[in-house]
């Protein structure tokens, strides 16, 4: 970016490549009622009217193209919808675009025209707050059954209250066999809840076209827990950190506690010693490496058939990672390790065993990974199942609000981990791994060249920490026992989790315990892109592009 | 001399009358299929799980008797034992019929393998051509499982199969059909008969260093023995041809619904298959039972049971081809290439021979 001479697309910068909130305020004009301060960036309160042609604008003319989250939430006197809004290019770069709504109509502008991802955003935001927006194109619940009465987050909702939902209300699946019209030739298959190849409680309801997928919706919800709610109801200090390891069961739960630790962090403006970040970075990186060798050995049954090999050598192989992790957090699965300010205790003794254990780890790596590639993408039968199939167009992509690898496979150059850093990763030297391909090969190759380079970043860490000074090694800053954040504060923060963008919105009231909770998952987002990449392709398609999303329902249904 | 022959002389049978020598070829008949399903036994709640243990790692059942051995008893009650669901409208009889069509077909097929040391049921003139017959009656099977189950997976699987078997069935015959070239006759015959399918694989091809190398077919035409195997991976369906009941795509496929004893016999009847698989392509082109030093039996063991390992092997390692890839490589790859084959057995055969 050139300091002299701002382009077309630096518009709201200032020169040294800050957003100018005041340029985009004028940009914006009359739709704007007020500005907010957010811990993370500025925000416009603008009409509820106006929402497209504020974002629309903001998206074309300052270049916000990732819609990264939608938050809703009911204050005392009104309702409210924040989009928030940030460039696939800078994610150092963000802009809050707040729509207050009044109590006896809470009805906004739908953003969906702009953003495609506002579409089940805002479907959410409906089911658990209750505000409505005009224009969208499919106003229903999403993660609540259809039948639900009331908004569990809304104020007045009476949490004692019995929901029936008997069988008879529900809808029954296999009562409509023919969507299109009753002439054509489709035919309506439910694939899941209970299916082998969703990975969980997912539904997908497609119309099939005899083998090829004419129309496909993912109809999800079916393992909601509430968990935005039990945040809320837990203080800042302890009583969350161990809910985001919840929310992916596929090993990446150091990198979840991650996310709420990094925006509990910049809420109650805590430091973390250097010593600890290490630490966090080492095993976040091994935990990155669970989550993926788990997506690519699942991803083996999907494709190559539930007797593959492959499979049970990812499983060997994660064994590795899971033991070393059991050394240091005394858990395999919900690891519980980070604590606000730091970690929950120092590295094993000895240490040096430790460190050897790893370093074992990482030097026998590349013969493994090379197994994988001989196993799978070198093999030529996966590559014509997966080469040019379940394409994800960039644009697309940034439309859906996709992250992670599946945004890295669509060929965006876009990982927070060097985009907003945090942790000790600037300091590291690794790559950002991405496939131009927009296919599901592509994504398979980001999945295993991010393992490598996961290890790269693991072994500079080990170094780093081989040589660190013994009086200089403080784990947590000095937290105080209850935080209680100046009431109306608000942060949205993320991290790049192993699926994806994991964002977390919490806004105080004052007390421990946060007033809301939002977590943003990325696999959410993902997911929603899985009918631009199935439909017109066949079930086994299908079949193959749900793998390579990897999605964990943990952090879709929340 | 076939095993009904046999038994009918040791019991004094008289071999002209239809009647006693009906006798004597259901006895036969029995120990035939009794043996098969021996070998079944052995292979599906066993073997199977051994080898695949072996390709991926694991050890797999070493729990009950010695190497697990006795999980195939226990296996067998557990499954009988289990409830036999019947969902809402299906369509009795096929519903019910279709294992039994599927088990039994393979098992038909047996009738006229040469097996070594003296056992084949029967062995007609036309042997092959009925092998392939009954051995193909498993599609209606499969038919009658998929659409008389009245659900949509098994539908999907159903329909697969068919198009699959419809892909295969026939560069599967007509490379069977340059053996006939060959062989100059449709009689499997044995080691011993001259002028049948095995009889003449018992020549010498060449020698190399002293050993005599039979002229087995899959030795003379090492080309017609590639495109056998791959066509016959399509036809038991397995690895990389396992897409009718694709697991992960379309849940179990035509065996979606059955559970307990049906469950049992869908799943023997898929393993017969596979030995039946192995008994055609041993006595095709791997010279029948013959082989040196051990009994006829013992060798065409070994040679079934190398073709259900690489069937296993297949399956841990090779990735499913989609269906419409599959077809395509039916139809436009192996049709084409078995016709080829064929014209070139017959330039062969017409000018060398």
């Amino acid at each position: 970016m050139s300091l002299e001479d701002p382009g077309p697309r630096d518009v709201g910068l200032t020169k040294t490549g800050d957003v100018n909130y005041d340029e985009l305020e004028s940009l914006l004009g009359d739709d704007v009622l007020g500005r907010e301060e957010h811990l993370n960036a500025e925000a416009f309160v603008i009409r509820p009217d106006a929402v497209q042609d504020v974002l629309s604008t903001l998206k074309t003319d300052a270049g916000f193209d990732n819609c990264n989250c939608v938050t809703a939430q009911e204050y005392q006197d009104r309702y409210e919808t924040i989009y928030h809004l940030t460039k696939y290019d800078d994610r150092t770069q963000e802009v809050g675009v707040v729509v207050p709504t009044s109590k006896d109509n809470p009805v906004s502008e739908s953003a969906e025209p702009v953003f495609r991802t506002a579409d089940w955003h805002e479907r959410e935001a409906y089911d658990l707050v209750g505000i409505e927006y005009e224009g969208h194109p499919d106003p229903r619940r999403i993660l609540l059954p259809e039948t639900w009465q009331g908004h569990p987050l809304s104020m007045d909702y009476d949490q004692t209250k019995p929901q029936v939902v008997t069988l008879r209300e529900n809808k029954n699946p296999l009562e409509e066999d023919q969507r299109l019209n009753d002439d054509s030739d489709t035919m309506l298959l439910n694939i899941g809840p209970h299916h082998p190849a969703t990975h969980g409680v997912l539904h997908v309801e497609a119309t099939l076209d005899g083998e090829q997928v004419a129309d496909v919706e993912p109809d999800i919800g079916y393992i909601h827990r509430c968990e935005e709610q039990m945040c809320q109801q837990g203080t800042y200090r302890h009583q969350i950190m161990p809910y985001p390891d919840r929310w992916d069961w596929g090993g990446a739960g150091l990198l979840n506690e991650w996310a709420y630790a990094r925006t509990a962090e910049t809420l109650a403006d805590i430091d973390v010693p250097e010593y600890a970040q290490v630490i966090r970075t080492m095993s976040g990186e091994l935990s990155r490496i669970l989550s993926h060798m788990l997506a690519v050995a699942a991803y083996a049954l999907d494709v190559v058939g539930d007797f593959t090999a492959t499979f049970m050598y990812g499983m060997q192989d994660r064994e590795v990672v899971q033991n070393i992790l059991e050394d240091l957090t005394g858990q395999r699965l919900m690891f519980n390790y980070f604590r606000l300010g730091g970690v929950a205790w120092d590295l094993p003794e000895p240490r040096g065993e430790f460190f050897e254990q790893i370093r074992a780890f990482i030097d026998d790596l590349p013969e493994k990974l090379e197994e994988y590639h001989n196993l799978l993408t070198s093999n030529e039968i996966l590559q014509i199942r997966t080469v040019d199939t379940g394409r994800l167009e960039p644009e697309i992509a940034k439309s859906y609000g996709a992250t992670g690898p599946v945004a890295r496979g669509s060929g965006i150059d876009y990982d927070i981990r060097r985009d907003d850093p945090y942790g000790y990763y600037d300091k590291l030297d690794w790559n950002v791994v991405t496939e131009d391909g927009c296919d599901n090969y592509a994504r398979l190759l980001v999945r295993l060249q991010e393992v490598e380079e996961s290890a790269k970043i693991i072994n500079q860490c080990v170094d780093l920490l081989e040589g660190w000074p013994e009086e200089d090694r403080t784990i947590q800053a000095n937290v105080p026992r209850t935080i209680k954040p100046e009431p109306d504060t608000e942060v949205y923060k993320s991290v790049e989790a192993a699926k994806g963008e994991l964002g977390i919105y919490i806004r105080s009231d004052g007390t421990d315990t946060p007033a809301r909770f939002k977590i943003r998952g990325g696999s959410f987002s993902n997911l929603q892109t899985l009918p631009e990449m199935a439909e017109g392709e066949y079930i086994a398609d299908l079949i193959a592009s749900l793998g390579s999303l990897d999605t964990i329902m943990g952090e879709v249904d929340r | 001399m076939t095993l009904s022959d046999t038994i009918a002389g040791l019991l004094g049978l008289n071999a002209n009358d239809p009647l006693q020598f009906g006798i004597a070829a259901i006895i036969a008949s029995t120990i035939v299929g009794t043996f098969m399903l021996v070998n079944v036994a052995i292979a599906g709640p066993w073997a199977k799980r051994k080898i695949t243990a072996t390709f991926t790692d694991r050890i797999a059942v070493n729990r009950i008797g010695p190497f697990g051995l006795m999980i195939i008893v226990a296996d067998a009650v557990r499954l009988l034992s289990k409830e036999l669901i019947v969902p809402e409208k299906v369509d009795r009889p096929a519903w019910d019929l279709a294992p039994l069509v599927i088990a039994g077909s393979a098992l038909f097929g047996f009738a006229v393998i040469p097996m070594g040391s003296g056992i084949q049921v029967a062995d007609p003139e036309v042997g092959l051509a009925y092998v392939f017959a009954v051995a193909s009656l498993a599609s209606v099977g499969l038919v009658m499982a998929g659409y008389a189950s009245n659900n949509k997976y098994s539908m999907l699987g159903g329909l697969r199969a068919v198009a699959q078997n419809l892909a295969y069935e026939i560069p599967l015959v007509l490379t069977g059909v340059s053996v006939v070239l060959f062989a100059g006759t449709l009689q499997l015959g044995n080691v011993n008969a001259a002028n049948t399918i095995v009889g003449a694989q018992q020549a010498t091809l060449a020698t190399v260093g002293g050993i005599e190398i039979p002229s087995w077919y899959a030795f003379v035409n090492p080309f017609a023995f590639m495109l056998f195997l791959v066509a016959n991976l399509a036809e038991v369906g397995r690895n990389p041809f396992d897409t009718p009941e694709a697991p992960t795509e379309i849940v179990a496929g035509y065996q979606t619904e059955y559970s307990s004893v049906y469950f049992v016999l869908m799943y023997l009847g898929e393993f017969i298959h596979i030995f039946l698989g192995g008994a055609i392509i041993a006595t095709i082109f791997l010279g029948g039972p013959a082989g040196p030093v051990l009994p006829g039996i013992v060798w065409f063991l070994v040679k079934i049971w190398a073709v259900f390992l690489l069937t296993q092997w297949a399956r841990s390692a090779l990735p499913r081809v989609r269906i419409d890839q599959l077809i395509e490589i039916g139809w436009k790859g192996m049709l084409v290439l078995s016709f080829a084959n064929l014209i070139l057995t017959a330039i062969i055969v017409g000018v060398v021979v």
